[in-house]
């Protein structure tokens, strides 16, 4: 909030410079944020944390600096000339609602004469933020700024039966309030009405139809306290944040109701004359019993980690206005009514500490009581992933959890994305981000195509983290890893765009370090280019897909080359087991190339899990060396050379057994597959 | 050595000098005089046999210091050629390899780590929770009841079923002291997500949040808690600076400045001239908090801090813009490829 220097020192006897005051407040947590010079003076905007709605107000402000030892607070002396007529003669106040407004204080004053304010009123609202009406309603915003309490004057004629009636709201009532708008009520909104009709919304802001005009003769002046929970639903279902409802929420002064409607009589009357009726419509005159918080020094010290001593103690409550009595070594303390927030000891540990300065208090490390710190949770496993993605020489990227539903549905036919229904943002921040992710690549395909929009020639991304479902009304949260390579690769005498092979290996790779090795690859048309596409599965359980992105997503993300990605599942990665040692062989192996002529659609993995299942015991490992299409070899065929090697466990093989061995396979492989070896 | 034999090495010689470091022509040499078939050696080793008995020691013997020279003659000259061959040939260098690509962990992935390893030394776990979570975890149990003006400071993006997404780590000190018994000593690293989205917020960001729950946890424990940290993470010579402040969760709570890591303090861009930055929240645990999860605050007190790690990673990196770190710029993400060691 905004506040003037000097309004502030007004208080105060003693009172410290502006610098001084400003850093014992912030000392004390009270933020000084900035200070901007005004003539002589010093508009400051303080920083008041929520649970301080005693500080709002110039009379708080002042009270935290004399306690943080800025100055001594003087007592406050308020005074109204009463004249005139008895109150109860000119208005009457019926609280329906005793739990929504637990006290309403009204005050009349009769025949003012509604102008300007001085200069002096005008400009200090001014410098506060608040621009000036007339001196009636600035009499009501400066009491509100000097000592904290909201109050509200009515023109006393316009309210019909000259009757204040606090009661909910009707369903569907209307009100215009003072900005002109009208709003619809419910009967969760508390009201200020006159016999016929709503002319308020307590706590918040005045109706247009009472409102102090230069016509007003007569003025009720209202100064209330409403329950905090009440105004502020109020307050969030209709938008509208106000002086008032910012105090009434976080917690007004009970007992400052009476005082802050003697002050603003006053001054209503010492600018825009009248008189004030005797006397004060007060519907609940009595304060409920003080909270009584009782602390030991011992207590505050053990908690505190050094000794405090009890004067101190006494010093501060003292100057925070909290009465206390010392019964031995343990404080009975009676908490303010302008002091919402206290409730428990540590309350007021908090205010003699902050008063005492953190940073008198010493650092002392806590003994180590626990055993060593472990990783729990996801983290093992998703900084694995991590490392493994670092080490195939990709860059980790990170990127919003939620997407458009239109980017959302491109993947959709994704296996991974289709694990569960999407999940809705019910307040997005834009249309952009109005649904969870399914797939990582949501953001990563936006990433790449940044990037090669950019004219970035090999784009080579990981990101590891959660995508969202929704499975029988709970949220699912699965954590990923994903991969995207566009662009070129290989070194820069080698260089050639991406392919399919070049993600397949990083998939092998990644499948490979998670343990989740080995994987079949499926042909899968999903989200990707036909033909292009493959599904990952471990035991007949999907655990990724991969492939070229269709030239539709491509499109949709505006990416000038081929996307290709990969995303992996990492449910079902489990944690490792130490790795064992394998024994190596002490026997040499034997190497024979083998050539299979066959036709394009038996798949290579067809071919070798065949030879492997007519694999004699000796056959150690497959590999490929070339493939060839081209002379020789008819359109629809290719040739496939195989490099076998050929080991065993506890002794050297001769060539002679080998090849026996080899030609019977190739005899197998033939009568199998129908493949031949020219 | 007898003078036919001397003849023979000096028109060796002769045709060796003539073809200089040829390789092919060497070879000619070679089969000229040392081939094994028709070489001159061969036909004066023919010489020999046909010779009368008494002539055959003297010629044997130059036959031989001859055969020997023009060996040795052969392989040193071939043995030049081969060395002027690969001279020929010899790389550039300066050409840059085929360098395989280091990859790069992202920088928030990093201060992760490293603020990770500074605990896991101090005795913490590490923990982790959902990022879809209940009302009861995100808001109630830390002391934020329905109505809750401080709901307001953390503007929330809401699922359908009463779900939220998280809008802090400190849930997951909900969930950790739900599971586990004190002594409690954790830190939570995780992304969070605020409805809020300027230059300086992301509706999307990352926190670590520490937790320390035992008996006679006290106010001087969190300080050196937070300073051993900083100074850790940043340098031991940085102030350390705690304000009173306000969490709900938390009594008594402050904010943590350090100086400013930029320009130590004399006051710039970054720390708006005050030469801190504010980096850190904390507090002793409210005993509120305590009681929502069945923890006796008559026994127990305990410490809480939390703090942003993207802001983290941006002053530590010199990041100047929070939505960098999100773009998935590679020319940003590989600026990092081994991060910061200590």
């Amino acid at each position: 909030m905004k506040v003037l220097y000097s309004w502030v020192c007004e208080h105060l006897e003693e009172a410290a410079a502006p610098l001084a005051m400003a850093q014992r407040l912030t000392a004390v947590g009270l933020n000084v944020e900035l200070r901007t010079p005004q003539g002589e003076d010093e508009v400051w905007e303080v920083d008041v944390t929520t649970n301080r709605p005693d500080c709002l107000s110039h009379r708080g402000i002042a009270r935290e600096a004399a306690a943080a030892g800025a100055g001594r607070l003087t007592p406050l002396a308020v005074q109204c000339q009463e004249r005139g007529p008895k109150v109860e003669t000119e208005a009457k106040v019926t609280v329906e609602d005793p739990e929504g407004c637990p006290r309403y204080c009204a005050r009349v004053i009769r025949g003012v004469k509604v102008g300007p304010s001085p200069h002096w009123l005008a400009q200090r609202l001014l410098a506060c933020g608040i621009r000036p009406i007339n001196n009636v309603v600035d009499a009501t915003n400066y009491v509100l700024l000097d000592l904290g309490h909201p109050l509200h004057a009515f023109d006393l004629e316009k309210l019909q039966g000259r009757h204040i009636r606090v009661r909910r709201a009707g369903a569907g009532e209307k009100l215009v309030t003072l900005d002109g708008l009208e709003r619809t009520l419910t009967p969760e909104d508390l009201v200020i009405a006159d016999e016929a009709k709503a002319v308020a919304l307590a706590g918040i802001m005045g109706g247009a139809f009472s409102e102090i005009t230069d016509a007003t003769h007569d003025v009720l002046l209202e100064s209330a306290y409403f329950a905090p929970t009440l105004v502020r639903r109020t307050r969030k279902r209709l938008g509208l944040d106000t002086e008032a409802s910012r105090r009434f929420e976080r917690g007004a002064d009970r007992a400052m109701a009476r005082t802050a409607v003697d002050a603003a009589a006053q001054l209503i009357l010492e600018l825009a004359g009248g008189e004030v009726a005797f006397g004060v419509l007060d519907s609940c005159p009595e304060m409920p019993p003080a909270k009584r918080v009782t602390f030991t020094v011992d207590g505050l010290s053990a908690f505190a980690g050094c000794p405090m001593a009890e004067s101190f103690v006494a010093q501060v409550l003292t100057a925070l206005e909290i009465p206390f009595q010392v019964q031995g070594p343990t404080f009975q303390c009676e908490v303010p009514a302008h002091r919402v927030d206290l409730e428990l000891p540590e309350d007021l540990y908090e205010e003699i500490l902050r008063h005492w300065g953190y940073d008198r208090i010493p650092s002392v490390l806590p003994p180590l009581t626990g055993g060593p710190g472990e990783r729990r949770g996801s983290f093992p496993l998703t900084d694995r992933a991590r490392d493994l993605a670092q080490s195939l020489g990709l860059a980790e990227a990170i990127t919003y959890a939620f997407v458009s539903e239109e980017v959302e549905a491109s993947f959709g036919d994704s296996p991974l994305a289709g694990r569960g229904e999407l999940v809705r943002l019910q307040n997005p921040l834009s249309a952009r981000m109005a649904v969870m992710r399914r797939t990582l690549w949501s953001g990563l395909v936006e990433a790449a195509a940044n990037n090669l929009r950019r004219g970035a020639e090999r784009v080579q991304l990981f990101e590891v983290g959660r995508v969202f479902f929704s499975r029988e009304g709970r949220v699912h949260e699965e954590e990923r890893l994903a991969v995207l390579l566009a662009g070129e690769v290989g070194a820069w005498d080698s260089r050639r765009p991406v392919d399919f092979l070049d993600v397949k290996g990083m998939a092998e790779a990644l499948a490979e370090g998670l343990e989740i090795a080995p994987l079949t690859f499926t042909p899968l048309a999903g989200p990707f280019a036909p033909g292009f596409g493959a599904v990952m599965q471990r035991d007949g359980a999907t655990v990724g897909v991969l492939g070229k992105l269709s030239p539709k997503v491509q499109s949709l993300f505006d990416a000038p080359r081929p996307l290709w990605a990969v995303e992996l599942s990492l449910d079902t990665v489990t944690t490792p087991m130490p790795p064992k040692f394998q024994e190596l062989s002490r026997y040499p192996a034997v190497v024979a190339d083998l050539t299979v002529r066959h036709p394009l659609s038996l798949p290579y993995g067809e071919l070798v899990a065949t030879l492997w299942s007519l694999a004699p015991e000796i056959l150690e490992r497959v590999e490929p060396v070339v493939r060839y299409r081209g002379e020789q070899v008819a359109a629809d065929e290719v040739k496939t050379t195989l490099r076998l090697t050929y080991r065993h466990r506890d002794r050297s093989l001769t060539q002679e057994e080998v090849n026996a061995v080899h030609f019977a396979l190739m005899e197998q492989l033939a009568a199998r597959l129908g493949v031949s070896f020219t | 050595m007898l003078p036919e034999l001397e003849q023979v090495r000096l028109e060796f010689d002769r045709a060796l000098a003539a073809a200089g470091g040829d390789p092919r022509r060497l070879e000619e040499v070679r089969v000229q005089f040392a081939g094994r078939k028709s070489g001159v050696l061969r036909q004066l080793e023919e010489r020999l046999a046909s010779l009368p008995r008494e002539e055959k020691p003297a010629f044997g013997k130059g036959l031989n210091e001859l055969k020997g020279y023009i060996e040795a003659q052969l392989k040193a000259a071939s043995q030049r050629a081969q060395t002027t061959k690969t001279k020929k040939e010899e790389v550039d260098v300066t050409l840059p390899g085929r360098k395989p690509t280091l990859g790069a962990l992202h920088p928030v992935t990093l201060v992760r780590r490293e603020i990770e390893e500074i605990f896991l030394r101090m005795g913490y776990s590490v923990a982790d929770g959902p990022e879809v979570e209940d009302d009861w975890h995100n808001f109630e149990a830390l002391n934020i009841p329905p109505d809750h003006p401080a709901r307001d400071t953390q503007d929330t993006f809401y699922l359908p079923g009463g779900f939220l997404l998280r809008t802090h780590t400190s849930p997951v000190q909900i969930r950790t002291m739900e599971q586990f018994k004190p002594p409690i000593r954790v830190i939570i690293p995780g992304r969070v997500y605020r409805r809020d989205s300027d230059l300086r917020h992301s509706p999307m960001f990352h926190q670590v949040e520490g937790l320390v729950v035992d008996e006679g946890i006290s106010f001087a424990h969190l300080k050196a808690t937070l300073e051993a940290f900083v100074h850790r993470l940043f340098d031991p010579s940085l102030k350390v600076r705690l304000r009173p402040s306000f969490f709900p969760f938390t009594e008594p709570s402050a904010e943590v400045d350090i100086t400013c890591v930029l320009c130590r303090g004399e006051g710039c861009g970054v720390c708006s001239g005050s030469g801190w930055v504010e980096i850190l929240g904390a507090g002793m645990v409210d005993p509120r908090v305590f009681r929502a999860v069945g923890i006796d605050p008559s026994r127990f007190t305990g410490f809480a801090f939390g703090l942003g790690l993207d802001r983290v990673a941006m002053l530590k990196y010199r990041i100047p813009d929070l939505r960098l770190l999100f773009s998935g710029d590679e020319r940003m993400l590989r600026q990092f490829p081994g991060g910061l060691r200590r």
